[in-house]
């Protein structure tokens, strides 16, 4: 069997620049969109509310073909290429064509033309220079630069305007590319993940999405942050005082609140939440002595922190439960909101020699709060924060603002920058020797509302013929020889 | 073949409804202002949507006593109270920005108050621009149940959350309505052209009684609980919001006999569907009369669903299969449902009017050439509006959560949205489709529209919370 290489390229060509291809793959991305969206998706959904909604095998199944992670299947990316493959080659095939059109104005209209065009109109005139004016004059106040063709043995007028407008599909299109192409080099080289900061911690690590950390060549600390709310309570803003730390100094700082992140280097980092991370900041106690007469100190304490009460006593701030629970004499932390704070501080006296444990709040059955040298009160509590950024790389993203844009001027050529041509032809009827003035016109959008504009312009040549003086009009133009 | 006979009307002067309708507004409005000058506060925003309603009703009484007795004249007054109503709408939306310090954009009664305004300019735009005059039997009624159910709806300014104090939040969702409002205007340019096109009155009575029955069928399907109870979201009428147990996971209440009542609705809807059938089917044309009647049949038992449910969600507090004790609900926790019933009381409503009129519509819609370019054009409009507003959409998700596509259901729709359009556009460009296969995919591409709205939000969970 002889297979004829060049027809099949040929005949691959063709299918692949055709509407048609474009078309059914466009059909297809949109099924499998949909697809997407009604099975549950991995990067979106937890594992356990995926393995509750499916059966085993039908999840196995789903799994196997990549339905629980449509978009970022082979398939459907191949999918995506084969669409920008269609309509590169459909561009190529039809560039060509558009780009004639474009650059060789067809400014003379042969009698074929004329005779098929829509719309025309056919005015008596007395001789051709007259007529030729009239329809200059006419074209000037519609706006359009009409000029003048001249060939060897005819010639007339040709006005036209907007002639970008034939190429405003391939702006569209090429946007089109350039997006894809933007959001292909985001999803190889792009990454996202996200860091959470406590106050005054820095980090330069991150987790991805997917599991995975990557180390950045900078450093982030978290200087200050903090959310205010409404008078209603819910949250007005979260903030963060962030300052980006590289080779030891500080290069950059931002406060980067909801919708205003921190770029550096191409790193995006985004305020995303705020919330208490259960570890205590500082602990405000107001110490009295048990026995003596003294006086009332103000103590400031942060975990694990030790300060002198007097020359003889120290208190350390051993440990904080942020929602405590007892059970057999023993102090359990129940979970890491603040619901039940308790503070667990050690008075250390020398002339005593050992440690006395302070419960705050007392716990009887723990410990006996009065058999130490001082007496606590606590007054404040000031809880930590802890700020999540989402952090993002996107070099591509470039590629898609930019592609947006394009796109945009590009639809607005396509659909509001029309392509108007006029032509004026004088021709002189070889069997009555009449002059008669041929005015055509084409638009390549529009036509309804170009064929007004049409015969508005044949409405203003007639204004005008009608006007000329008498004396031109009278000579009567009776050579009889055909031009 | 026969056709449904159609009652013969004789033509009216319309003066008296013209003049009645006036007075009415008059009277009412003098009703309002006198209780508004007992209160002292004239300009505020509740006296000014209700001045707006006041002005819609009556065009939308105007455009309905068209639709009854077929007089033409009731359509230029009907124009002219709209217009009114669209300048007491615009102060109050004014009222609302200045008060709010933000675009009426974030909650369900802003979007109602915006939705209102868009209608009643497109409705005018549609008269004056394409001379599409009868457009007003569609929009005014809509436009009358907005207001009505903004004033079911919470009017309080509710402070916005962190992600949603942007800019670019602004842009999207006026683009988004403007977008959606521009294929809303083809979907129903494509249906009038299809009745200048003389499609049958018959098929339209089978689409009507489709698009009802997906509306029921869906909440039903969705809602329906085990003994004859409807399923709706519980209500924090304190908080005002709904109830949630954990993250995403709401509580949902059950009102009994709902269910019922909803699935006795939907198999009445679905009758006149089934009459089609049948006379397609046998060949008979006697069930098409018995087709029309099944739809009067359903409008009365959707109306009396749609009260029933109002009475039902808006007082009194209900048990819950997740939760003990008893919760309240809420109109403003299930706007979808009760979109979907006005909607359908609404469609069939319209299919009357086509049923009764359709000789006057006849004369009153333009060609259906004009039609066929002015749908066309219509969509060159919605096209780049849907461009842009996906684009700001995915700047605003960029500068928010540092990406600008993560695939959402809401986003990965509003895509397949884009591409069905831009599918129209190639199809009547390139390959030159016009008439009705045009106009069946600008119908379709609407139901795409319809989905992305209504069906993501409210059949598959997403980021896209807040709308």
């Amino acid at each position: 069997m002889v297979i004829d290489l060049r027809a099949l390229a040929h005949k691959t060509w063709r299918t692949i620049a055709s509407i048609q291809t474009g078309v059914v793959l466009l059909i297809l991305v949109v099924i499998l969109s949909a697809v997407g969206t009604i099975v549950l998706q991995r990067p979106t959904t937890e594992p356990d509310e995926m393995q509750s909604a499916y059966s085993p095998h039908v999840l196995r199944i789903l799994d196997a073909v990549g339905l629980t992670d449509v978009f970022h299947s082979w398939w459907f990316l191949g999918l995506v290429l084969l669409v920008s493959l269609c309509i590169t080659a459909a561009s190529i095939d039809r560039f060509p064509n558009s780009w004639r059109y474009f650059s060789r104005p067809y400014k003379y209209p042969d009698e074929g033309f004329r005779r098929a065009s829509h719309p025309q109109k056919s005015l008596a005139i007395a001789d051709e220079e007259s007529g030729l004016v009239a329809a200059q004059r006419a074209l000037h106040s519609l706006g359009f630069k009409p000029e003048r063709v001249v060939r060897e043995d005819h010639f007339g007028i040709f006005a036209e305007r907007h002639r970008i407008s034939e190429l405003a599909v391939y702006i569209v299109h090429a946007s089109l590319l350039l997006i894809f192409f933007g959001t292909i080099v985001d999803g190889i080289w792009g990454w996202r993940g996200y860091l959470s900061l406590n106050e005054g911690q820095s980090s330069n690590i991150v987790e991805l999405h997917d599991g995975s950390t990557r180390t950045l060549p900078f450093a982030i600390r978290c200087d200050a942050a903090g959310q205010e709310n409404y008078k209603d309570g819910t949250p007005k803003k979260w903030w963060s005082k962030l300052a980006v730390v590289e080779d030891g100094r500080d290069v950059q700082k931002k406060e980067i609140v909801v919708n205003d992140p921190l770029l550096y280097n191409g790193v995006r980092f985004y305020q995303s939440s705020y919330g208490p991370n259960g570890k205590v900041d500082k602990l405000l106690l107001v110490a009295t002595p048990s026995k003596s007469s003294g006086d009332k100190q103000e103590v400031g304490l942060a975990l694990n922190d030790s300060v002198p009460l007097d020359a003889d006593t120290t208190v350390r701030f051993a440990e904080f439960f942020p929602d405590y629970a007892v059970r057999d004499g023993q102090v359990y932390r129940k979970s890491n909101q603040l619901e039940n704070p308790a503070a667990h501080l050690v008075v250390t006296s020398k002339r005593a020699g050992k440690d006395f444990d302070v419960w705050l709040p007392a716990m009887d059955g723990v410990a006996d709060n009065s058999l130490a040298p001082y007496q606590f009160q606590a007054t404040d509590l000031k809880m930590g924060h802890f700020t999540g950024l989402q952090v993002s790389h996107e070099p591509g993203q470039w590629g898609v603002w930019s592609g947006v844009v394009l796109m945009g001027i590009g639809l607005a050529f396509v659909f509001y920058v029309v392509h108007m041509r006029f032509w004026v032809v004088p021709v002189r009827d070889p069997k009555t020797g009449k002059n008669s003035l041929w005015i055509g016109g084409t638009a390549n959008r529009n036509r309804d509302a170009f064929e007004q504009r049409f015969n508005d312009l044949v409405a203003l040549v007639e204004e005008d013929l009608k006007t000329i003086p008498r004396t031109s009009r009278s000579e009567p133009v009776a050579t009889g020889i055909s031009n | 073949m026969a056709r449904v006979k159609v009652e013969q009307q004789q033509p009216a002067t319309g003066v008296t409804l013209i003049v009645l309708v006036g007075l009415a507004i008059a009277f009412l409005l003098f009703m309002a202002f006198l209780n508004v000058v007992k209160s002292g506060n004239l300009l505020n925003e509740t006296n000014l949507l209700f001045a707006a309603l006041i002005f819609y009703a009556g065009a939308g009484a105007l455009y309905l006593g068209f639709g009854i007795t077929g007089t033409e004249s009731y359509v230029k007054f009907a124009s002219l109270a709209t217009g009114l109503g669209l300048i007491a709408n615009t102060a109050a939306i004014a009222h609302r920005w200045y008060e709010a310090g933000h675009a009426p954009f974030s909650s369900v009664y802003e979007m109602l108050l915006s939705f209102v305004w868009t209608l009643a300019v497109l409705t005018l735009v549609a008269e004056k621009k394409y001379g599409v005059k009868v457009i007003g039997t569609v929009t005014m009624p809509v436009a009358i149940v907005g207001v009505v159910l903004m004033q079911l709806l919470r009017t309080d300014v509710h402070p916005l959350v962190p992600a949603l104090q942007s800019t670019w939040l602004h842009v999207h969702v006026t683009l988004a309505m403007l977008a959606y409002a521009a294929c809303a205007l083809s979907f129903a340019l494509a249906a009038m052209f299809l009745i200048q096109d003389n499609v049958k009155t018959e098929t339209f009575l089978a689409a009507t009684s489709a698009s009802t029955l997906a509306i029921y069928a869906s909440v039903v399907l969705t809602r329906f609980e085990k003994w004859g109870g409807l399923s709706l979201v519980a209500w924090n009428p304190e908080q005002k919001s709904e109830v949630f147990l954990s993250r995403g996971v709401r509580l949902f209440v059950t009102i009994p006999d709902l269910g019922w009542l909803m699935t006795l609705t939907l198999l009445v809807v679905a009758s006149p569907l089934v009459f089609y059938g049948l006379a397609r089917w046998k060949k008979n044309d006697s069930f098409l009369t018995l087709a029309n009647r099944a739809v009067f049949l359903s409008i009365l038992l959707q109306v009396m669903t749609l009260v029933m449910f109002l009475v039902r969600a808006s007082d009194g507090r209900y048990p819950s299969l997740d939760a003990d004790g008893l919760f309240p609900t809420s109109l403003a926790a299930s706007p979808f449902i009760l979109s979907g019933l006005v909607g359908g009381v609404f469609i069939s409503l319209l299919y009357l009017l086509l049923l009764w009129r359709r000789p006057d519509l006849g004369r009153l819609l333009p060609s259906a050439d004009n039609l066929d370019r002015i749908t066309y054009k219509t969509i060159c409009l919605a096209f780049p509006l849907l461009t842009l507003m996906i684009a700001s959409g995915a700047y605003w998700a960029n500068q928010t959560w540092g990406s600008y596509w993560s695939w959402d259901p809401k986003e990965t729709w509003a895509a397949i949205t884009w591409l069905v359009y831009a599918l129209y556009l190639h199809m009547r460009i390139t390959r030159g489709w016009r008439g009705r296969r045009a106009a069946y995919f600008a119908i379709g591409g609407f139901a795409v529209v319809m989905f992305t709205f209504f069906g993501v939000t409210y059949l598959l969970p997403g980021l896209h919370a807040y709308a």
